[in-house]
């Protein structure tokens, strides 16, 4: 304990804003690590349900899935507190962002409004894809094909998918942009890369979806 | 084939009570190599004298005479109009103060950051020695700061920047290519942990959201992306040293750096 603990009149050498920072980056990172593999988990119902079923029998046994899961739930949580920091959250803030959009007719500055977006939606979705899939495990393929299959979630899942690939496909770039591994000269190559990468998840998922509906249970 | 240009200013005087914001048309026959600093001299010469805009050096080198054309901040002087479609859209830069029409008090601005950045050559020098031979640095060190250096000041990368016209306080990429510059510079004896206490925060390097506004418009290409990716990774490093462990960070700060050999 210092005066620093004390006062705000004190500053802490080097801690602060930077550490939250480097939070914020790593808690995309490991999002984007966890969405792309979670991906992976779902789609392998496209090579068989068999094979899904034996994942998700694998992650449950193992008690993965029941640690895991709440886990994800909180890291998502910590990532929201970390990034809302730099959402507009002022009406104010908020005018003065869209009408720079509109204004300037720039590329990434729209994705950050995307970005922003994206994320309020994820926020309720995610949460509620979260709260059905682990109050009523095991997971299986039939399960999950029945869900589908009921009406109501494919339209759900329709409107996450893409909402989750925008929202990380544009904060992989970003984060690859703010700390400097993105630069002036690969900028264009990143930026195809980013476009693929979502175009190519969005696209296994939409296969997923598809297969899930016609899968009979 | 010469074009006959629909150029469309904003109007408005904060001075007089009288005056209200408007756009109001102009119209200007081009020719060939016309920049809009000739095209908005003629305006005044010939059509307005009570337009205000600003010029001074009309070769890009004074920075005064930033304005949002269709959109995008650059610089009137810098801007041919054979590049621009026959409608011409022209607005004060924003997050300046106004002063009148197309002209912005800029200067405020930046002595403002400037004096928050301490953009001055810090040491513990007892005395400074005019009469002292000036130490020697090597070429490419200083070619590599002056690139930084040829920063003119006009302020198209603060106006282009979401981040500053949500937050007033931030202090724009031209501030943090500042400090990059005093940071390559070792004349400036400041220590990482001095220039975290004026940019480690939410005003400087961790308020930039990566939008590169800034980057696609800057006028004289100063490369303001890789700079503020370079002192956000080095001041990110600098507030966790202590948590993640001494090799990691060494790797991490040795990446796509260009301030390795100093
Ligand atoms: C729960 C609701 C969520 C909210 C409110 C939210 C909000 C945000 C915001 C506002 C940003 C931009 C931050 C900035 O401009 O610096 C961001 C970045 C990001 N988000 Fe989210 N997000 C959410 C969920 C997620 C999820 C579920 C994932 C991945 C599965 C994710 C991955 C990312 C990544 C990778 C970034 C880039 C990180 C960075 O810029 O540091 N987010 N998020
Ligand atoms: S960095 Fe470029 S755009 Fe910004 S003030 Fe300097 S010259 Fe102008
Ligand atoms: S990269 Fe940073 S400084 Fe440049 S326009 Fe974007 S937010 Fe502003
Ligand atoms: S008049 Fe000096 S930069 Fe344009």
């Amino acid at each position: 304990m210092d005066a620093s603990t004390l006062t705000l009149h004190v500053r802490k050498n080097g801690a602060g804003v930077g550490r939250l920072d480097v939070m914020q980056m790593l808690s995309g990172v490991l999002l984007i690590v966890f969405l792309w593999a979670h991906l992976m988990l779902v789609s392998s119902v496209l090579i068989s349900p068999k094979l899904m079923n034996a994942i998700a029998w694998f992650f449950e046994t193992t008690y993965m899935a029941q640690v895991g899961g709440p886990l994800i739930g909180l890291l998502i949580f910590a990532h929201f507190l970390l990034a809302a920091r730099k959402m507009p959250w002022r009406a104010q803030e908020t005018n003065a962002f869209v009408k720079h959009s509109v204004m300037m007719h720039h590329k990434d500055t729209w994705l950050w409004l995307a970005q922003v977006g994206t994320a309020l939606l994820i926020l309720v979705m995610a949460a509620t894809h979260m709260w059905v899939v682990l109050t009523d495990l095991p997971i299986t393929a039939a399960k999950s094909a029945a869900r589908i299959q009921s009406g109501t979630w494919l339209p759900f899942y329709l409107i996450l998918l893409p909402l989750a690939e925008i929202h990380v496909g544009i904060g992989f770039y970003r984060i690859g942009v703010k700390y400097g591994y993105i630069t002036k000269a690969n900028r264009k190559w990143y930026q195809r890369l980013e476009n693929y990468m979502m175009g190519g998840f969005i696209t296994i998922g939409l296969l997923t979806l598809i297969r899930f509906l016609f899968l009979t249970v | 084939m010469s074009r006959r240009l629909h150029i469309e200013v904003f109007r408005y005087n904060p001075l007089d009570p009288n005056s209200e914001p408007h756009m109001q048309s102009f119209y200007v026959n081009e020719y060939d190599s016309m920049t809009l600093f000739i095209a908005l001299n003629i305006i005044r010469d010939e059509q307005d004298p009570t337009l205000q805009f600003d010029f001074c050096c009309r070769a890009g080198i004074c920075g005064s005479c930033g304005m949002v054309i269709n959109g995008r901040p650059g610089l009137a002087c810098h801007t041919q109009t054979r590049d621009l479609p026959d409608h011409i859209v022209l607005h004060p830069l924003p997050v300046f103060k106004l002063i009148g029409d197309l002209s912005v008090d800029t200067g405020t601005w930046f002595r403002d950051a400037g004096a928050r950045i301490e953009a001055w050559v810090h040491n513990d020098h007892e005395q400074f020695d005019p009469k002292a031979e000036e130490v020697r640095m090597e070429n490419d060190l200083a070619n590599e700061i002056f690139e930084l250096d040829r920063c003119i000041e006009c302020g198209c990368c603060v106006s282009a920047c979401g981040t500053a016209r949500m937050r007033e306080d931030f202090l724009g990429a031209t501030s943090i290519a500042r400090v990059a510059r005093f940071y390559l510079d070792p004349r400036d004896e400041r220590n990482e942990e001095n220039y975290y206490q004026v940019i480690g925060n939410d005003q400087g390097v961790f308020g930039c959201m990566g939008l590169l506004g800034c980057e696609d418009v800057c006028p004289k290409h100063i490369p303001l992306q890789d700079q503020l990716g370079i002192m956000r990774r080095m001041l990110a490093i600098h507030s966790v040293k202590g948590i993640l462990p001494k090799r990691v960070l060494e790797k991490l700060q040795h990446k796509g750096c260009c301030h390795e050999s100093h």
